[in-house]
């Protein structure tokens, strides 16, 4: 919230609802006379040093009316809205937590009451109930009580199907305990954005309703009315409009700004907290404690000359100049303080041709920020503060983003976890790869950029790739999905892809469907490999040497066959100690029981 | 585990469950079956893995059991009792009786409630009116799962994924229930925490002779803690039997193909493993 006071339109807006509320709550006090004070001597008197605004026809001091109006407006507003909200989100949470039927007409009757223009609303209840405040309170209620069900059916739709609402239900918890102390609480943010902003709408709804002389008697003051009574001594008194009209002005404006305000505050702070920052702290702390635990190995496996085979430090000396190497690279995230926080610390790792290196780790380890380091695409805050990357001997570390951009074309390619996301849900598979195809080859003729985008759908073996190029993404099961975005990857023939948990979304036959099509491809395009994964049997299964990451920094490396029979590293060992294999003995309980006392 | 000289707890019978799909006008509509006819039982204190991939049916399955999805056809008898037939509401006993744990511990559990009241709640619920008895009983089954007191009053966004399916544990194990439906219950973990979630729930059973109807994709988690496994695909089971006898001499062709592509923790053979995944395929490669 302090922040978001820096801005000068949450500060306005701050300012003028705390000063609307300050003089309607002191009226009296501040008001130079009552209300219903007549000063005989003077109607119509214009501003005079006695009447700063002026009088009205029996002499009435305008601008006590128009503070005393202050006190009518906040009243009408705050009372038609909890009015509103009182009936709409009930009705809100009914129709979103039952659906069905429910939801099916009480939805259409929203949208029959959206259709009524809502001063109609207002005149039918007036005209029914009379005039007063309580009439008027429920007339403009009842105006704004359907966006309040609307509102609250939106998000308890989406609400319902969240777990701790299906797991409220398996307690036994009946619905209106469910809708009003699970659900409710996770509307209140969005339920105060609508209300402030709403609070400036039924100020505006209340000034009409008194200037068309609907609202309150002539007894009670509003700017509305004032406004009204201005319009009939425009010709004499112009000036008598001025004072109102800024009033309702500025008053509603600045609910409407506080809702802005209020709902970037929640948004702001939340998204911040929790996706951001929340992750980035909490791999930071574990990466601290992980480089002062004085107990670990090294970062770099290669600089002691075990029975681990060639190793990141050595490069040099390896048969081959490796395809990527990332040497004692160092990512830390800017603290909002001014400090940093190390996701990775003292990394080192290289691939070389036909070679794929598993980059195995638990979630916050670090790995996909590597990854993401590789590739250029560190989000922001987060930056590589030391070490070098080099593809193919090329420095990268130094490149401008342009420069970047071409090398992640054509050095290397990736793929995400999610293949659905990879792919524009918008456009057909064929167009999307021959984007890719005429992007990397300016001269391609349209009939030619087609054909490649088909051979490559047949390289990936998606058949019948011709009919295919002409499908959506939705159109593709996941793992064909995925296949596609493989193939989007090696348009530029990349010496390098980079595989980001490929195939963890995938189910197990689908998995190794694409493991193997990897596999095929290496063996074929002769491509360096580097498959990020949470997965042992994916690292067991694929990879030539595997480098372990723990809290940010590499543990183990090694041939893949080295590091699962004979882990150096305790972490490795505990990691290959807790698959649950396919393999191991049924429910025996000897892996079981040994886990218990290492986790004790 | 003796499932031959006990009554089951839990007998599935033909169960059939429909999803409505197309568009909103009543004759658009048209039923999908998403579950097929399957019938299995599950004996009291033992663990029935149901194994499927994505689509095949196995959440369904339990949302049927736990009363969330509408029965098609088919029965469902519960220690005895028929529970098809209960109508729109199961009764509280059912309630307290089934409990579940879901496959995402942060969306499990209410962002805005402090960890606690998820399990004081359901203590509410079912008859504990005196507030300082379900702060103990909170406290108790925190304590049962490997959680501190002090875990009681954070909010879901302060504990870790691992923290977080043991509250929700905590929440399914307070009421004392005699089957726990667990739906990818450790799917979305780190390796070595859902080591650790699978040795808490096998620790529970054998205390407390709860019964388990585990879901999930991940044959290497079925090995580990069921008694009895059912493949589903389709919605149609498969095959089903004793954990060895399924997953050690499968006799359906799927089962096989699921085992195949089940990848193994151990690079020794792989060679061999992914010439015997191309040949299933008819010799192409991927």
């Amino acid at each position: 919230m302090r922040t978001a006071l820096r801005q000068p339109t949450a500060l306005f807006a701050v300012v003028v609802v705390t000063v609307v509320v300050v003089v309607a709550i002191a009226a009296p006090l501040i008001a130079p006379y009552a209300p219903e004070a007549k000063d005989f001597t003077a109607p119509l008197s214009g501003p005079t040093a006695a009447h700063p605004l002026g009088t009205d026809d029996l002499g009435g001091d305008l601008l006590s009316q128009l503070i005393h109006a202050a006190r009518t407006a906040l009243l009408v507003a705050v009372g038609s809205v909890v009015v509103a909200m009182l009936i709409g989100v009930p009705l809100g949470l009914v129709l979103g937590y039952r659906g069905g039927w429910y939801d099916r007409i009480g939805s259409r009757g929203l949208d029959i009451a959206d259709a009524l223009p809502g001063l109609m609303i207002g005149f039918v209840v007036i005209a029914i109930l009379g005039q007063g405040m309580a009439v008027l309170i429920l007339a403009i209620g009842l105006v704004f009580c359907m966006n309040f069900a609307r509102l609250t059916r939106a998000i308890t739709l989406t609400e319902r199907n969240k777990g701790y609402v299906e797991s409220a239900r398996v307690s036994g918890l009946n619905a209106p305990r469910i809708l009003f102390s699970q659900v409710l609480p996770n509307l209140a943010g969005p339920l105060v954005v609508q209300a402030a902003v709403f609070l400036g709408s039924a100020i505006k709804v209340e000034a009409a309703l008194s200037f068309l002389g609907l609202g309150l008697g002539d007894e009670q003051p509003s700017w509305g009315g004032m406004l009204g009574f201005a319009t009939q001594h425009t010709a004499d008194h112009p000036e008598m409009a001025l004072a109102p009209g800024i009033a309702i002005c500025v008053t509603v404006l600045a609910f409407s700004l506080l809702g802005d305000t209020i709902n970037d505050t929640l948004s702001g702070s939340r998204m911040r907290r929790t996706k951001i920052l929340g992750r980035v702290l909490l791999d930071g702390d574990g990466a601290r404690s992980g480089s002062a635990d004085a107990a670990l190995p090294p970062a770099s496996a290669g600089t002691d000359d075990g029975p681990v085979g060639p190793d990141t430090g050595s490069v040099e000396d390896s048969a081959g100049e490796p395809v990527l190497a990332v040497r004692h690279a160092d990512i830390v995230a800017d603290r909002p303080d001014g400090g940093v926080v190390r996701l990775v610390h003292d990394a080192s790792l290289t691939v070389r041709r036909g070679e794929i290196l598993g980059l195995l780790g638990e979630s916050g380890s670090g790995k996909s920020m590597l990854a993401k380091a590789i590739l250029g695409l560190l989000p922001a805050g987060v930056r590589l503060a030391g070490g070098a990357i080099t593809l193919n001997g090329t420095e990268l570390t130094d490149r401008s983003p342009a420069q970047l951009a071409a090398l992640r074309g054509t050095g290397m390619g990736v793929v995400f976890q999610n293949p659905q996301a990879n792919l524009s849900p918008v456009h057909t598979v064929g167009r999307q790869l021959t984007d890719v195809v005429r992007a990397h080859d300016a001269t391609i003729s349209k009939e030619a950029a087609r054909s490649r985008a088909a051979d490559l759908l047949d390289l990936v073996g998606v058949d019948d790739p011709e009919r295919r190029l002409d499908q959506y993404p939705y159109q593709f099961s996941g793992g064909m999905a995925q296949r596609v975005a493989i193939a989007v990857a090696l348009v530029g023939e990349p010496d390098l892809l980079i595989l980001d948990e490929a195939t963890s979304a995938l189910d197990v036959t689908t998995q190794a469907q694409v493991l193997d099509l990897v596999l095929d491809l290496r063996d074929r395009l002769g491509m360096a490999v580097v498959n990020i994964t949470h997965d042992l049997g994916v690292a067991a299964e694929t990879c030539d040497r595997v480098t372990v990451l723990l809290r940010g920094e590499v543990v183990e490396t090694g041939d893949v066959h080295t590091v699962f029979d004979h882990p150096r590293h305790e972490y490795t060992a505990r990691l290959i100690a807790a698959h649950p294999g396919v393999d191991d003995d049924a429910p025996g309980l000897g892996t079981h029981d040994q886990r218990k006392v290492e986790h004790a | 585990m003796n499932a031959t000289t006990t009554s089951p707890l839990l007998e599935v019978r033909d169960l059939c469950v429909d999803y409505d799909v197309g568009g909103a006008l009543a004759w658009r509509r048209r039923a999908l079956r998403v579950v097929r006819g399957i019938s299995f039982t599950i004996a009291p204190g033992e663990t029935y893995g149901l194994v499927g991939e994505s689509g095949s049916g196995k959440s369904t399955t339990g949302r049927a059991i736990l009363r969330l999805a509408d029965v098609s056809a088919g029965t469902i008898t519960f220690a005895g009792s028929d529970i098809v037939g209960l109508g729109r509401t199961a009764p509280l006993s059912y309630r307290g009786a089934v409990q579940a744990v879901y496959q995402d511990p942060v969306g499990s559990l209410n962002p805005r409630h402090r960890v606690g009241q998820a399990v004081t709640d359901a203590l509410a619920r079912h008859g504990v009116t005196d507030r300082t008895e379900r702060r103990r009983r909170a406290a108790a089954a925190f304590e049962q799962v490997g959680l501190g007191t002090e875990h009681l009053t954070r909010l879901p966004s302060e504990l870790s994924g691992g923290q977080l399916q043991r509250v929700a544990i905590a929440r399914a194990l307070v009421l004392s229930p005699r089957l726990v439906v667990c739906d990818e219950a450790v799917s979305a973990l780190d390796l070595s925490t859902q080591a650790q979630i699978l040795d808490l729930l096998r620790d529970r059973q054998a205390e407390t002779g709860v019964s388990y109807l585990f879901i999930t994709h991940d044959l290497g988690v079925v090995r580990h803690i069921a008694h009895q496994v059912g493949v589903l695909r389709a919605g149609e089971l498969v095959e089903q039997g004793t954990t060895s006898r399924v997953l050690d001499a499968p006799s359906h062709e799927y089962t096989k193909k699921l085992l195949a592509a089940s990848l193994s923790p151990h690079p020794a053979g792989r060679e061999s493993r992914r010439a015997a995944r191309i040949a299933a395929r008819g010799g192409v490669a991927a």
